[in-house]
């Protein structure tokens, strides 16, 4: 079976898997990175959302064989504490129910931040529409991004 | 394997899931596929620590009654024996202890129960668990601050009645001197219980009634909280099943050659006794498992439902109906197709069976009926079957049943280790429990304006279940969708009919609160419409809503805002019932103009979310929640804000375009100009 080398949250790791194999697999089941979620399995809906070189990429479809050398960042590398600002804005706006999707959201919000610090509410709809949450939390994830574009 | 110089035992962590139970975590720095110790599967007693907060010093706590504990460093850990699917149950039922208990939040934990009747019965249903031990849970609490007065009072030589308590603290008469609770629960420990406790008049609450972030969230928001499908046990395999794809039908032959083939399976496994005879793929990962599954050539035999379809049970249904002829008569139909859960976290569950008995990681609703149907299934009796409760992402009925239980217990019967059973979403959209296809037909005399009669009939052969407040969604619809014909055909305005018919003053309340809010009879630009609707889900929380809606020329509706009053009574959790608004608003917004699963040849036609399209966030409308003050006892809020949703939508677009559109979902095809 290949190897790969990958660097995951600062750290380098060897990892032993088939080319193909779905970096969110890697992550979950050869890693026990379980913050990452499965939900859709094809890219529909954000639950699997990890950084790559600091964008935000579907990890259920996105083959381990075409991240060796990148940077790869997951929820559970944002901070080692749940401080990162958008962590703690989310707290702060109370923005989780079943809270599932929500390691997604963050990733994919902390990329939207990246790119532009400064969203309107039609920049925050079209970055983040293809992150779905099926509690509704919508407005409450729009208003913990334009939180922390505020104190930034 | 590893380049890595890090001991592999420094990042070998074993944390406590939020279930009670051990799991097994490899942190980030992880970096190896293999785990190397020998299983530590727990048992039911096994000890659990939080992440977030150390261990007490001393190992004896003290539990003045089922739910809660002491420690000596002062810190209250309740036992939640409610399941968390983002409700926000086991922060509310933390409060209530809370409060009476006088201790700041800060220093609260909360550890999940098992399946254990001590508790109850521990489904998680109907909205009902805050409004069922609103009191019990406030005694439990007073009953132990009762006993840790009585501890200090006796240590002070004084009588407990001169005593006060805050924060964690009993306070002496004095206002001076003052006990901390963790000093006190050798002494409090000895104390007789007390047979009868006052309770906090609601004027006196400090933690009651406030907006609480849910105790989970840290947890969630660092990607450590562990849901079903994050349960890791040392050695555990993983599963995943060939179902008929028609519902009822079984398998008659397959081919696994291919499927054996595939790196990291290791076996196939057939399943004679779930529901529908099914065959497992088991493998080293989810990936392999997956793929091996999609590799069996299976040969079905479909059975009798091979032919269902649902736009023919749809023309069935109404034909058989009796409508009324009558000129006096006002009758309309309204048709609602089958939906499904769609829960973000699809079914899972993970079961280690061994040795005669059966520990399983449920994300479950129904801790104790998967207790009981495991049980069965693995033909052991229920004491043997621990079942452990996860998070679940999302639960909205479809966790109450436990076919994915007896899937997950079978599989690890067979293969003798510990394994995870992970549906797909296709797996999950295709074999669900669906909220019934339904065609009702809702009629009144025009001369007496009231509540209709409504008459239904339904599609059958595809299993139906529990969906986030059950039968309320439709009675809603046809109702409310009526009254608002009603009005027009009287040419009344529908916030004045609804007020003239319904009298209570807890419907006036949120009805006037919500028409108000949202500016009930002022203009709004042309191609845009407001609509009312009012139901009390099972008959107890009140909830009116008035929905603004814009309808282009291509037919497509944009929700821009919803406003919703709701009457639950007391409130426990303010922040909790807020989100439960806005959260079932959404849920109902996917039924109402985006998704729908349709039968054809037998099988759900959807399968993934390109096809099942729930809401976005771009879809999301402004939605503004007011809550009555009420002095109602506390009535459940985790289904009430979906009901009024679609006939609100409903009687907006009415009001936009002038078309009645009488089935959800509504598409832009039944509004084009």
């Amino acid at each position: 079976m290949p190897s790969f080398a990958l660097n995951i949250n600062g750290r380098p790791v060897d990892i032993e898997a088939e080319a193909q194999m779905p970096l969110l697999w890697v992550l979950r089941d050869l890693l026990a990175l379980t913050g990452t979620k499965f939900s859709c399995g094809a890219g529909l809906c954000g639950a699997c959302t990890v950084l790559i070189d600091g964008m935000s990429i579907r990890s259920c479809i996105t083959p381990v064989s075409s991240v060796t050398g990148k940077a790869i960042v997951t929820i559970e590398g944002l901070s080692p504490d749940g401080s990162h600002p958008l962590q703690k804005a989310w707290q702060e706006e109370h923005v989780t129910q079943c809270g599932y999707c929500q390691p997604g959201q963050i990733m994919n919000a902390v990329a939207l931040l990246k790119k532009n610090p400064k969203p309107t509410d039609a920049d925050i709809d079209a970055a983040m529409a293809d992150v779905l949450c099926r509690c509704g939390t919508y407005q409450r994830i729009r208003k913990a991004i334009h939180r922390v574009a505020q104190e930034a | 394997m590893s380049n890595n110089t890090i001991n592999r035992r420094d990042f070998l962590k074993v944390v406590a899931s939020t279930c009670g139970g051990l799991v097994l975590a490899v942190y980030l720095d992880a970096c190896t596929a293999q785990t190397e110790t020998s299983p530590i599967i727990t048992s039911a007693a096994a000890p659990s620590t939080s992440t977030l907060t150390p261990e007490p010093s001393s190992h004896v706590d003290w539990k003045p009654g089922i739910y809660i504990k002491v420690d000596h460093q002062g810190l209250l850990t309740v036992t939640a024996f409610r399941s968390e699917m983002g409700q926000g149950i086991r922060t509310a039922l933390a409060m209530l202890v809370a409060e009476e208990l006088d201790i700041d939040w800060a220093n609260v934990r909360i550890e999940q129960a098992p399946a254990d009747s001590t508790y109850g019965d521990q489904q998680t249903g109907g909205s009902v668990s805050v409004s069922l031990y609103y009191t019990g849970l406030r005694r439990a609490g007073a009953v132990a601050r009762q006993m840790l007065i009585a501890a200090a009072a006796r240590q002070w030589n004084i009588a407990a009645e001169k005593c006060t308590t805050a924060a964690g603290f009993v306070i002496h008469p004095d206002g001076q001197e003052k006990l901390a609770y963790g000093d006190l629960v050798d002494a409090a420990a000895k104390i007789d219980r007390p047979n009868d406790v006052k309770l906090k008049e609601t004027d006196q609450f400090r933690i009651l009634g406030t907006g609480i972030g849910l105790w989970d969230a840290p947890q969630i928001v660092s990607g450590k909280a562990v849901y079903g499908l994050d349960v890791r046990l040392p050695g555990m395999l993983f599963a995943a099943l060939a179902r008929c794809p028609v519902f009822g039908g079984e398998y008659t032959s397959y081919d696994d050659a291919e499927a054996k083939a595939i790196p990291g399976v290791k076996q196939v496994v057939v399943l004679d006794r779930t529901l529908e005879r099914s065959i497992a793929v088991v493998a080293e990962n989810s990936w392999a498992a997956i793929r091996g599954r999609d590799a069996l050539k299976v040969t079905w035999d479909e059975g009798s439902n091979k032919t269902l379809d649902s736009q023919e049970m749809m023309k069935i249904a109404t034909g058989r109906l009796k409508k009324s002829n009558e000129s006096t008569v006002l009758g309309a139909i309204y048709e609602m197709p089958y939906e499904a859960h769609a829960t973000m976290e699809p079914m899972n569950c993970t079961a280690y069976v061994h040795d005669g008995v059966c520990e399983i990681w449920a994300p479950t609703q129904n801790p104790q009926e998967v207790q009981r149907s495991v049980a069965g299934s693995c033909r052991i009796s229920p004491g043997k079957v621990t079942v452990h409760v996860p998070l679940m992402g999302g639960g909205f009925g479809r966790r109450l049943q436990t076919d994915y239980a007896q899937e997950a217990a079978l599989v690890s019967k067979a293969v003798n280790a510990p394994v995870q059973v992970i549906w797909t979403r296709e797996d999950d959209l295709q074999h669900d429990f669906y909220q019934p296809l339904l065609v009702q037909y809702a009629c009144g005399p025009l001369d007496k304006p009231g509540i209709p009669v409504v008459s239904s009939a339904g599609g059958m052969g595809i299993p139906t279940g529990a969906w986030r407040s059950v039968e309320n969604f439709p009675a809603a619809y046809a109702n409310e969708c009526y009254l608002d014909e009603l009005a027009c055909a009287l040419k009344r305005d529908p916030l004045d009919l609804r007020l003239e018919i319904y009298s209570s003053k807890y419907i006036q309340g949120v009805v006037k609160l919500a028409a108000e809010k949202a500016g009930w009879g002022t203009a709004l630009p042309v191609g845009q419409g407001r609509g009312l609707a009012y139901h009390a889900t099972f008959g107890v929380t009140h909830v009116c809503d008035v929905a603004e809606v814009e309808v282009d020329a291509a037919g497509n509706v944009r929700v821009k805002r919803i406003v919703c009053a709701v009457d639950c009574g007391k409130v426990v959790n303010l922040d909790t019932v807020r989100a439960q608004m806005e959260g079932g608003i959404a849920f109902a917004l996917t039924a109402t103009l985006k998704a729908e699963a349709t039968v054809k040849n037998g099988r759900i036609q959807q399968s993934n979310f390109y096809d099942y399209s729930l809401l976005r966030m771009d879809e999301m409308p402004v939605v503004e929640v007011y809550i009555v003050d009420s002095d109602r006892e506390p009535s459940g809020i985790g289904e009430m804000g979906v009901p009024p949703v679609a006939p609100a939508v409903a009687n907006a677009i009415f009001a936009a375009t002038g078309k009645r559109v009488r089935h959800i979902p509504i598409r832009p095809a039944d509004l084009k100009a």
